[in-house]
């Protein structure tokens, strides 16, 4: 093996520092250099920092985002979060396997072009199943896409430009109009970046007096890439599912160009589109989408936006705008007039609860912090939002970053803090990317630094990016993770408000938490505990994904019914197939039957169907979901996710596990059932953290609803028709001899037969579903 | 100072202090694997869960600090059984075996690998202790046993099996023809008395073992000479029943008179009386038996049904029916083995029904509750794959098995030293000091309770003294901060996370060059096998 050049190592220590804490930092430098941890790079690091060797080989190998061989030129991570699981995400990784020939065992294909991983979650639950090569993302994929994306990727790279501009924006005078475009990560998966590009270019061809503006997200991802246009005048025009080729007319529709030379220029050039293709003028109406129509209405008219507040007008990183929406207010009133214990008292009186999943009351953290006498204090937001199917901290994060930072900031002036640090999932790049940009606008405006509003607080803030570890997300991993090691939850009490950081008072809340506190302290806490049931306040944040026909970000308030969120905001399932259940709360959640719909979201009540608020994900399921599949996949997430201190967790849900892979696989017994609850018990008992002590919930409650499917298992049958080892795929006599079926298999499993009634192999079929899915007659039957 | 009570008794203890800290101050044994007094508890055994008034979990008694007013229980049956599961599942993830496959199949329980490296190393002392630990009649039975324990060996896999019977056979032998053949201590004598009816094996191993423990043995035997079948069936007239694995010759089947007077002179040695041409039914009866002794053990070889109910006992499908593992028959204070319940004919399980039967009888007679002898705890890894007999290859002779050439059919000492050097160390280096099998014994862990797909076997041996099995690690982490503590360059570090971390040196450098300084402290303070001395 060559040598490798190791100066890039010395530099990158230079700019960072060699501090224990900075390891992460480190390794995530010289992975993005030489795309994996090359040893003789690991043994510099330890030459240079006070890192050890025992260190950082704990900590490389502790974080997913780490590989210690070399990768493909190109990284394609496939999601396999709850969505996208739901959605056929297995099936596109087995695909891309398959057609990359990626040998058994290992990841990247023989010309070391590509190396396929499975990734948690992308965030991006509306467009499953999802995919990302490199910094690009392929949505809605269906299995025979797989060698058309990786040609799509090629050409790409090929042609694309890599320069990467600020983006154009002409002064907004009073006589522009703006064109939004939702720059949130479901978005820019759906093509938004290609018809931001293609509305720049229609603007200034057009010469039109508008303003292109990315805004954050809607929450509407149902309609991705989502465009709308507010002229001069007011009343504002939406546009759902645009493509590029779409960008001029619509810029045609709504501004006049201003000279009339272009004028002429876009009348010939429109006739010449007409003419030039030879498919038939689709208005551009039909992806004209208006808040008076239906579908828009009922998905926002259940809503009410605080940590969503200005949701779909709102340019992320501009401060001006942000502060002309009475941002920062609150914290000026909280450094200038209030006291700290006026601000707790505010807290406390809105009733708001921590966010991240626990409920646990927001007034008590920050009391116990303020409590304690300590010169240094920490604030932490938690923005390591790991369960697969919910986004909403990514949204919140990627569009509102000035609400978080000035929530952490009231709060750290509550608890009389001076630094902090937003740990935010490395899989959510654009989140870094602009919470790092509001973080820099606020130290130039003086918002964050010292003596903040003149006053004597002052409050540094700083990102760490983690770097895939699901455990991390709880807050004593999270702590740890910051500190430069292992992300291994330890035993509470000490609490982090007793002992957090670097043994300092630490108070940690998650990012839609902090998100709702300038609200809370603007419109006054009465206003938001008005909102909400009588023990859970104000209004929570929801990803709505899954079988549904508009999913999407939501925030709607607390003790809402599940139905009302399935059926009015998410408009039902689709396909005419029913409800089976929603999952709520992720891997530590459960599932609420369809019988159960009419139960009201809030901490309590879903406590007691033996589901849990979690951080807030809401994957609706229907009847083509095995539920004892459902169950496998989030025990086989939590599993690998555990960190592997206590034995409980560790070993106990790998049993778990192995008894319903074996369910899934027909080879269950059947004692099987009371085995998974007697180990649940044990688990959810005696496990050291959060995670373990939940981790059993996906698995209880479906028993708990579905029973019979567990025995049908058992029986070696699955009535959802999911669990490959139990079914097979057969040709009816509904066949036309099509020859699609034939064409698409990926495993030759069906000869082509034109005219004939086709016939499948069983011993080379793969159970992959291709051919039920494009068959035209729906002649594919599976039992 | 927090005050609290741990099973409703109060202690009293400094601020900062564990519950751990607080239950040794009222001498609670709360078991523990994963804790080391001076190392950050790792919490990660959680074998010494304890349950807190008022909380809804368990919690690891190591890491928590007692707080004032506590109310902790430590022996709660919810609490054992939690204890119990974590030992459980810890075991359903453990990869070794606490007894060789050979000691598991002998019927004597015979401690063969240890046998073998006192061999190797030429110990033959000390070896001859560790047979006759198991088994009364060594010599003997190195003639004539067929060696069930050859058949589990796991060498036989890859050529043939340990010749265990003779090398044991060779211990027995150069102990006869010593000076001062070895003679056990015998306690003082407890002036109880145990009459045993039949001098074969099984009576003879029984007087032995009770001999021992300080009982008054007297056998009864109706043939004028001790020995029962060995001499009867066996010996030089005699015709074998049983073919002998190893000896092909008609002429050597048979088993030389001088070796079984010279073992039988032995266990007489240690003051057992001999009542020859003594018929039970003829001149005395059980009923006398029992009353002027304090036990009688049953020995007197096959029975037909009649002869046991003329016996006044209850019958079984092979003789007399006895309780499985304390032998005790229908009548109190009567206990049986040997053939007389089972029809084996298998010398060597006679042997061990001596053996066992002694212990329940020293039970009964000191009045404790008879459960036979104790059952030392085992896991097992099974059968092994291919490539995993490669790795137990890795550290022995690699020498086909030793045939005997002497006219006798023994080894010499070469071909002892030879044959013993074959041995692959199935069993565990730390039997005696691993906690997981002390706690799993005393909390009745079940090692196939949780059962899943099992990992590799591996073996690290590149370290001059210390051996390294990762299938016995449990994740504690203490050797990773004993190893960081002495000040080790590359010391040890957690590899991976979750199901699969393990421990391993840094950079995959080897053993050697992780553990410089702290290889002793770290096999000291590792709670199982996983790290050990290699001799």
């Amino acid at each position: 093996m060559s040598e490798l050049n190791l100066t890039f190592v010395d530099k990158a220590i230079e700019r960072i520092g060699g501090g224990k804490e900075k390891v992460l930092e480190i390794l995530q430098a010289v992975q993005g250099e030489f795309g994996y941890l090359p040893t003789e790079a690991l043994e510099r690091i330890c030459e240079l920092t006070e890192i050890t060797p025992a260190a950082i080989t704990g900590v490389s190998t502790f974080y997913d985002q780490f590989r210690h061989r070399p990768a493909g030129r190109y990284m394609v991570r496939v999601c396999i979060g709850t969505a996208c699981y739901v959605k056929g995400g297995q099936q596109v990784y087995d695909a891309f396997q398959r057609y990359l020939s990626i040998p058994e065992g290992e990841d990247t294909d023989p010309e070391k072009l590509f190396t396929v991983e499975k990734v948690a979650c992308l965030g991006c639950c509306m467009l499953a199943p999802v995919i990302q090569i490199e910094d690009v993302t392929y949505g809605h994929l269906v299995v025979e896409q797989v060698p058309a994306v990786l040609r799509d990727f090629l050409e790409q790279e090929r042609t694309r430009d890599r320069q990467k501009g600020a983006p154009d924006r002409a002064e907004a005078g009073a006589e522009y109009g703006e064109i939004r475009i939702c720059v949130g990560s479901s978005c820019v998966a759906g093509g938004s970046a290609k018809v931001y590009e293609a509305l720049k270019k229609a603007v200034k061809e057009t010469a039109v007096p508008a303003v292109i503006k990315s805004v954050g997200c809607s929450g509407m991802s149902f309609l991705a890439p989502f465009v709308e246009v507010v002229p001069a005048n007011g009343a504002s025009f939406r546009y759902a599912g645009v493509r590029p080729e779409n960008t001029k007319a619509i810029v045609l529709r709504h501004f006049k160009p201003k000279t009339i030379k272009p004028k002429i220029k876009n009348a010939i050039s429109t006739m010449l589109d007409k003419i030039l293709t030879d498919k038939a003028w689709e208005p551009v109406t039909r992806y004209s989408v208006d808040v008076r129509d239906q579908p828009v209405a009922d998905y926002l008219g259940k809503q009410i936006h605080i940590a969503t507040e200005h949701c779909g007008h709102i340019d992320p990183v501009d401060l001006d705008e942000y502060s002309s929406y009475g941002g920062f207010d609150a914290l000026e009133k909280c450094v200038k007039q209030i006291q700290p214990e006026q601000i707790i008292a505010e807290i406390e009186e809105s009733g708001l609860c921590g966010r991240g999943g626990g409920g646990f009351s927001t007034h008590l953290k920050w009391t116990a912090v303020r409590n304690e006498k300590s010169q240094k204090k920490y604030i932490v937001c938690n923005g390591d939002e790991g369960d697969p199917g919910a986004f909403m901290d990514r949204m919140l994060m990627e569009s509102y970053p000035y609400r978080i930072i000035e929530g952490m900031a009231i709060a750290a002036c509550a608890v009389g803090a001076d630094e902090g640090y937003l740990y935010i999932r490395a899989e959510y790049p654009l989140a870094i990317e602009r919470v790092a940009r509001a973080i820099d606008v606020c130290k130039k405006r003086g918002l964050l630094g010292d003596n903040i509003f003149g006053s004597e607080f002052s409050l540094a803030l700083k990102i760490v990016p983690g770097a895939g570890a699901f455990v991390c997300g709880e807050e004593t991993a999270l702590m740890a993770s910051i500190e430069g090691r292992r992300g291994m939850p330890r035993l509470r009490p000490p609490y982090p408000a007793q002992s957090g950081l670097w043994g300092k008072p630490t108070l940690i809340n998650n990012v839609e938490t902090y998100s709702a506190v300038p609200w809370i302290i603007r419109s006054g806490a009465a206003e938001f505990a008005r909102l909400g049931t009588c023990a859970s306040k104000g209004t929570k944040v929801f990803a709505l994904a899954g079988k549904i026909a508009r999913g999407g970000l939501i925030e709607v308030p607390m003790g809402i019914s599940i139905r009302e969120i399935v059926q009015d905001i998410g408009g039902g399932i689709g396909g005419g197939l029913r409800l089976k259940a929603v999952q709520v709360g992720g891997p530590s959640g459960g599932c609420v039957p369809a019988q159960l719909a009419h139960t009201p979201v809030d901490y309590e009540t879903l406590k007691d169907v033996g589901a849990m608020m979690g951080s807030g994900g809401l994957v609706v399921l229907d009847e083509t979901d095995c539920m004892v599949d459902i169950a496998r996949y989030f025990l086989d997430f939590t599993q690998n996710q555990s960190c592997g201190r206590c034995t409980f967790c560790r070993v106990g849900t790998r049993r778990m596990l192995d008894i319903l892979e074996r369910l899934c696989a027909g080879q269950g017994k059947k004692t099987d059932i009371d085995e998974l609850e007697h180990l649940a018990e044990i688990i959810k008992a005696s496990s050291l953290c959060g995670l373990g002590k939940t981790a059993p919930n996906p698995v209880l409650s479906t028993i708990k609803y579905f029973r019979s499917e567990y025995e049908a298992h058992i029986e070696k049958r699955c009535p959802a028709g999911k669990c490959r080892a139990l079914i097979t795929y057969s040709v009816t006599d509904d066949c036309i001899g099509c020859t699609l079926c034939a064409q698409h298999c990926p495993a030759d499993a069906i000869e082509c037969k034109p005219y004939e009634k086709h016939e499948i192999d069983n011993e080379k079929c793969i159970r992959c579903g291709t051919c039920k899915n494009i068959c035209p007659a729906d002649a594919i039957k599976v039992e | 100072m927090p005050k609290l009570k741990i099973d409703n008794r109060e202690v009293e203890v400094p601020a900062g202090a564990t519950i751990l800290d607080a239950a040794a101050r009222l001498r609670i044994d709360i078991p523990t694997l994963c804790f080391l007094k001076g190392c950050d508890p790792s919490t990660s055994c959680m074998v010494c869960v304890v349950k807190i008034d008022g909380l809804p979990n368990l919690v690891p008694a190591c890491a928590t600090v007692a707080t004032d007013g506590m109310q902790v229980e430590s022996d709660s049956e919810e609490v054992r059984e939690a204890r119990r599961a974590a030992l459980e599942l810890l075991l359903s993830d453990h990869l070794g075996d606490c007894m060789g496959p050979c000691q598991m199949t002998c019927p004597a329980r015979m401690d063969i690998p240890l046998m073998i490296r006192q061999i190797a190393a030429g110990r033959l002392a000390d070896a001859i202790v560790t047979v006759k630990k198991d088994i009364a009649l060594p010599a003997v039975l190195g003639r004539i046993c067929p060696a069930p324990c050859e058949k589990s060996c796991r060498r036989a896999v890859h050529d043939q099996a340990l010749s265990i019977c003779l090398l044991k056979r060779y211990v027995a032998d150069v102990d006869l023809q010593s000076d001062k053949p070895y003679l056990p201590q015998c306690k003082p004598s407890r002036s109880k008395r145990v009459a045993i009816i039949g001098a074969g094996p099984a009576g003879l191993a029984a007087a032995y073992y009770l001999s021992q423990d300080g009982f008054d043995c007297t056998i009864f035997d109706d043939h004028d000479e001790p020995g029962g079948m060995l001499r009867y069936a066996l010996c030089s007239t005699g015709i074998l029943p049983v073919s002998c694995n190893h000896r092909k010759d008609a002429d050597a089947t048979k088993l030389p008179r001088d070796v079984l007077d010279k073992e039988i002179t032995s266990i007489m040695k240690l003051g057992v009386e001999f009542r020859p041409e003594t018929r039970i039914g003829d001149k005395i009866s059980i009923q006398d038996l029992q009353r002027d002794s304090d036990a009688v053990f049953i020995a007197v070889g096959k029975l037909e049904q009649a002869d046991v109910e003329a016996m006044g006992l209850e019958a079984g499908k092979n003789g007399i029916a006895i309780e499985a593992g304390t032998y005790q028959t229908s009548l109190p204070g009567v206990f049986a083995g040997g053939d007389a319940v089972r029809n084996r004919k298998l010398a060597v399980r006679s042997v061990a029904d001596g053996k066992e039967a002694a212990a329940s009888i020293a039970q009964y007679i000191l009045g404790q509750p008879v459960t036979g002898p104790e059952r030392p705890f085992n896991t097992r890894i099974g059968r092994l794959k291919e490539d995993e007999i490669e790795i137990f290859l890795n550290n022995v002779s690699d020498k086909s098995r030793v045939q005997p050439t002497a006219d006798d059919g023994g080894f010499s000492d070469d071909q002892a030293r030879d044959e013993a050097a074959r041995c692959l160390h199935c069993d565990c280096r730390k039997p005696q000091t691993c906690k997981l099998r002390r706690y799993a014994k005393e909390y009745d862990a079940k090692p196939s309770r949780y059962q899943g797909p099992r990992r590799l076997f591996s073996q690290i041996l590149e370290h001059p003294n210390v051996i390294y099995e990762p299938g016995k690690c449990i994740d504690c982490g203490i050797c990773i901060q004993t190893a960081a503590k002495a000040g080790e360059e590359l010391g040890l570090a957690f590899v991976g996370r979750g199901f699969d971390v393990r421990v391993a040196v840094p950079f995959d450098r080897s053993l050697a060059e992780g553990l410089k300084k702290a290889a002793s402290q770290c096999v000291e303070s590792c709670p199982t096998g996983a790290l050990a001395f290699k001799n």
